[in-house]
């Protein structure tokens, strides 16, 4: 609360209330004297009357001394406000900010009416109350929060036209990214009066974390932080809140799981109608009963026919808040995996080189022909070179001596497409063959992750065991041994394998127990090449007889094989998505929005015949495809973050240093005058002169009740 | 009534004349040595017939009503109520607050004299004997109940005499009163009974239960009545000259509450005793207190 003066020189008025202060203490009326028969009853009335008149007296200084206060309060004309600008003199310039919710939950609507544009109207009238020499901005809450104009302006008209033009966002609610640029702004402006207008639905959701992270108290004083509330209380509200494959790979024709996450958030029971769809077709319909404020997952089987990218859409009925009533999902379906091993050529009269055995035997461990998800084919170098490696989702190169020009041309292709590679290194490896023909030889377009030099241990005395240690769990062919109970691949022993150099951009992805690197990765382009430093069957290491060998082997596949989808189901309305792409894929680049809509999408070319883009393009949630040449590369699907979903509202009085500018359509006052009021305060001029008719009136019938106390004897 | 004007300043011979048909009658009987306008305990001649009774040997023959003999063949003895003189006395309070005077042309003791001297003519005039007390602090003058015009004068010069001063002690001096009243008569008392309400009532009650008839005048200044001050004002006790300073007017409701309680309790007080109270405001005429006086008298020789 400050308080302020229109006229503060009549303040010196209030001097004056020490005139009937003096003339209650000081100031005696000099007695009549009279003789009276006797005083007995006198005596007996005075000391029943004296305490009466002592209160009336004090009654009487007290009325004159408001008397003399609110003459001079309706003279000074005082302001009270809760802001700190209420306490400036009215002709100080202001200088504020106006934050516009625009996140998802804003979409709902109350009373028929869309919060969103509730809340554009309040913040238009904010700006009315602009006055000249004022200055503002505007900014958005969205996540990420930003300010329309990076500095305060004068240009009112700019700044409403910004304000009209802008749109509801499906992201969720930043108010910190907003605010502190909004803070940083007004802290220097020591000069002016100074506020943050937040116009918002006030969610949980969106406050909770300012709260907690920020330290809202130790905001400069002299800013006054006002929250314009808009939307009432929290509408029923039903969600799909989360949409994902329980599986690492897709393949078509194999029956995969789907969770389904649905929010009921309202305190009632309701049911909820589930449709799921693919590629805008109905594939299940289910129907679920939603305990009050509860969320439930429901898992469900599901069917993939369509080989490459599919559009997954998992919805419930419409209620106030549509937005978040379906979820979506990029699905990328594999043909079962077709894998190629590059073995040693065997010798004319000696038997067939098995080096590839473990492999095989690990990706397919029934020999089945079908119905498997990787299928493995050996071949040698020279059968290789004539074969088309994009038909496989892997190739494993196991202890080549050298590989034939062509071959080396294909796999250059094939990994820079998006290919991936394998390479174990054995006795048939010349580390200064690998070096020069398969890095320094290819340039840009290398194949090996690591620089190769001489052999360490010695795989035939089998003296020195050595283990892989300092694992990155993080990888997605490791992330799985994280968890107790998963098995330990440092337990197996390597007794001989390659000392190797990783280059500067390769993934190292484990050591051997002396510190030399293990397994090695690198992105090459849309592709991957990962290097084991020792063979793949048992001469060099007993890693292929353990438990930990099979599950490595699938989990660096379907890594391999899935990574080059754009984190599919994770992209957030108006987050930036990234590719790489060939830079032969890539004469026309588009990118279809969920509307059907086509954008073209900028790219930047790097050195290395890569082309790199990033499009901001992802306001709306659903599906959206990357064209390349109008053939589909890659897809992704953008969601609303499902917190957004949550729409409860925060207790006021929760929020420190906030002070609530509560509205409501046709009742009291407006937003103008509410405005005006808590930045010039409350004028309490007019009610300090009716305070000082009604204390006048009062004294004057305390004071004269003689004629209606006479009483005729 | 050319007398009265010579005997007093007292007297008002207008006043006496308005007043020369009004007899004072004792509201009960009395002893007197004089045939009167009173009932007396003693049976005898008289034109007031009492009551018929059988002759008994002893009875005079001249008593014996020959008419009731005629009708009855019984002999009846007519007998008749004996009327004797009153016997009063004018009991005047003469302490220093009897000296108020208000708005009015008198004050208190002035009033009281008057009424007593009034009432002491009419007495005196219906052949009833009549004394005079003055007292204040104590018993200051007593004069004797006597019969005849003449005495009027004696009662008169006493009262121009007697002055207004000390203080007021009305239990003793009552005590002192009973002790030198020898006759059942008629004690009438003027006072501003400036002084314990609860003993001047037991000493009144004292009296009145040696059958004495009493009447009290309250005597009264406008002023003790109604109370009309205003201003802030510094009270001076006439009997001990203390002093209190204050608002009168706002002092005015409790004063008058408290006085109207005090002359309740004296009325209703009395009034059980069998004792008559009457208020004397001495901003009223005299006809008006006198006049109450005699209705009252009036009404109880009725009853």
């Amino acid at each position: 609360m400050s308080l302020s003066f229109a006229s503060p020189w009549f303040l010196i008025g209030l001097l004056s209330v020490a005139v009937p202060i003096y003339l209650h203490l000081y100031h005696r009326k000099t007695p009549i004297r009279k003789e009276f028969p006797s005083l007995r009853l006198i005596r007996l009335s005075v000391e029943f009357v004296a305490r009466r008149r002592r209160m009336k007296n004090l009654l009487l200084l007290f009325l004159r001394l408001l008397l003399v206060i609110f003459l001079i309060m309706a003279l000074a004309r005082p302001f009270i406000g809760q802001s700190a600008s209420a306490g400036a003199s009215s002709s100080t310039p202001a200088a504020f900010v106006v934050l516009l919710d625009n996140s998802m939950s804003m979409g709902a609507s109350h009373q028929g009416i869309s919060l969103f544009n509730t809340a554009r109207s309040r913040a238009l009238e904010i700006l009315d109350q602009m006055q000249s020499g004022d200055k503002a901005t505007v900014g958005l809450l969205n996540d990420p929060g930003q300010l329309l104009f990076p500095q305060l302006t004068w240009d009112r008209d700019a700044l409403k036209k910004s304000l009209a033009n802008a749109r509801l966002s499906m992201a969720g609610t930043s108010i910190y990214s907003s605010l502190l640029p909004a803070l940083k702004l007004l802290v220097p402006l020591q000069t002016y009066r100074r506020a943050i207008y937040v116009v918002t639905d006030m969610t949980e959701t969106s406050w909770k974390p300012l709260i907690e992270k920020y330290k809202l108290s130790e905001v400069d004083k002299g800013i006054d932080l006002i929250m314009v509330p808009v939307g009432g209380a929290a509408p029923e509200n039903m969600a799909v809140t989360g949409l994902e494959i329980a599986a690492p790979v897709v393949m078509s024709g194999r029956k995969v799981p789907l969770r389904v996450k649905i929010a009921n958030y309202a305190n009632r029971v309701r049911n909820a109608r589930l449709v799921i769809s693919i590629n805008g077709e109905r594939k299940i319909e289910k129907e679920f009963e939603l305990a009050p404020d509860s969320e439930k997952q429901s898992e469900i089987e599901l069917n993939f026919s369509k080989v490459g990218m599919n559009s997954l859409s998992a919805s419930v009925q419409a209620d106030s808040l549509a937005f978040d009533n379906e979820r979506f999902l990029a699905v990328r379906v594999f043909e079962p995996c077709r894998l190629l091993a590059i073995k040693p050529e065997s010798a004319p009269g000696q038997i067939e080189n098995r080096e590839d055995l473990f492999l095989k035997f690990a990706l397919n461990p029934l020999n089945r022909s079908k119905e498997n998800n990787f299928t493995v084919e050996s071949r040698s170098a020279a059968e290789a070179a004539n074969l088309d490696p994009q038909r496989y989702a892997a190739v494993f190169v196991i202890n080549q001596r050298s590989l034939p020009p062509e071959l080396i041309k294909r796999l250059s292709s094939y990994l820079l497409e998006g290919g991936n590679l394998l390479w174990f290194l054995g006795d048939k490896v010349d580390p200064d063959w690998y070096n020069r023909h398969l890095i320094d030889d290819r340039g840009g377009e290398y194949l090996l992750p690591a620089r190769i030099f001489k052999r360490v241990g010695n795989a035939v005395s089998k003296s020195v065991a050595y283990q892989m240690t300092d694992l990155d769990f993080g990888h997605p062919a490791f992330a799985l041994f994280s968890r107790d109970g998963n098995g330990d691949p440092g337990r197996a022993s390597v007794f001989e394998f390659f000392q190797v150099r990783p280059n500067p951009a390769a993934l190292l992805l484990s050591r051997m127990s002396h510190g030399l690197p293990g397994i090695v990765e690198e992105k090459r382009g849309q592709g991957r090449s990962m290097l084991v430093t020792f063979n793949a069957d048992t001469s060099w290491s007993d890693w292929p007889l353990k438990p930990t060998w099979l599950p490595f082997l699938h989990q660096a596949l379907i890594s391999m094989v899935t990574a080059r989808d754009l984190n599919p189901g994770s992209v957030r309305p108006g987050m930036p998505v990234a590719a790489t792409l060939n830079r032969t894929q890539a004469k026309k680049i588009t990118m279809r929005l969920p509307d059907q809509k086509e954008v073209s999408v900028s790219t930047s070319e790097n050195g290395s015949g890569l082309l790199h883009f990033t499009s901001r393009e992802t306001d709306q949630p659903g599906y959206y495809q990357l064209l390349a040449d109008d053939k589909l590369i890659t897809a992704f699907a953008v969601n609303p973050p499902p917190e957004e979903s949550r729409l409860d509202r925060i207790n006021l009085r929760e929020i420190p240093r906030f002070i609530p500018l509560k509205t409501e359509v046709g009742k009291g006052h407006g937003v103008r005058e509410k405005v005006s009021v808590l930045r010039d305060g409350y004028d309490l001029g007019r009610m300090a002169l009716w305070l000082l008719i009604l204390v006048m009136l009062a004294e004057c019938w305390f004071a004269n009740r003689k004629s209606s106390n006479r009483v005729e004897a | 009534m050319d007398k009265t004007r010579k005997i007093s300043k007292f007297l008002d011979p207008k006043l006496l004349a308005s007043l020369s048909a009004m007899e004072i009658k004792a509201r009960t009987v009395v002893e007197g040595m004089v045939e009167g306008l009173h009932k007396s305990p003693f049976k005898g001649f008289n034109v007031e017939f009492a009551e018929y009774r059988q002759y008994v040997p002893g009875d005079p023959l001249k008593d014996i009503d020959w008419k009731v003999y005629a009708r009855t063949d019984k002999f009846y003895i007519k007998e008749h109520e004996e009327e004797t003189n009153l016997s009063g006395y004018m009991a005047i309070d003469a302490s220093a607050s009897m000296s108020y005077r208000g708005a009015g042309s008198m004050n208190k003791l002035e009033y009281a004299s008057t009424l007593a001297a009034s009432i002491s003519y009419l007495m005196l005039k219906q052949q009833d004997s009549v004394g005079l007390i003055t007292f204040a602090d104590g018993l200051r003058k007593i004069i004797r109940p006597r019969t005849g015009m003449a005495h009027l004068k004696a009662i008169c010069n006493e009262l121009e005499a007697t002055s207004a001063s000390d203080k007021t002690n009305i239990g003793e001096s009552l005590d002192l009163v009973g002790q030198s009243m020898k006759k059942r008569g008629i004690f009438i008392l003027f006072s501003d009974l400036m002084d314990n309400a609860d003993t001047v009532i037991a000493k009144l009650r004292h009296l009145r239960s040696r059958r004495h008839e009493i009447v009290l005048f309250h005597v009264l200044d406008r002023d003790e009545i109604a109370f009309p001050f205003d201003d802030t004002t510094m009270f001076q006790d006439l009997e001990d000259r203390s002093e209190i300073v204050t608002d009168a007017f706002s002092l005015r409701n409790e004063y008058l509450k408290r006085f109207r309680q005090l002359v309740g309790t004296f009325r209703s007080a009395l009034r059980k005793s069998g004792i008559d109270y009457l208020v004397a405001d001495t901003s009223m005429p005299f006809e008006t207190s006198l006049r109450s006086f005699f209705t009252r008298r009036q009404a109880a020789s009725v009853r």
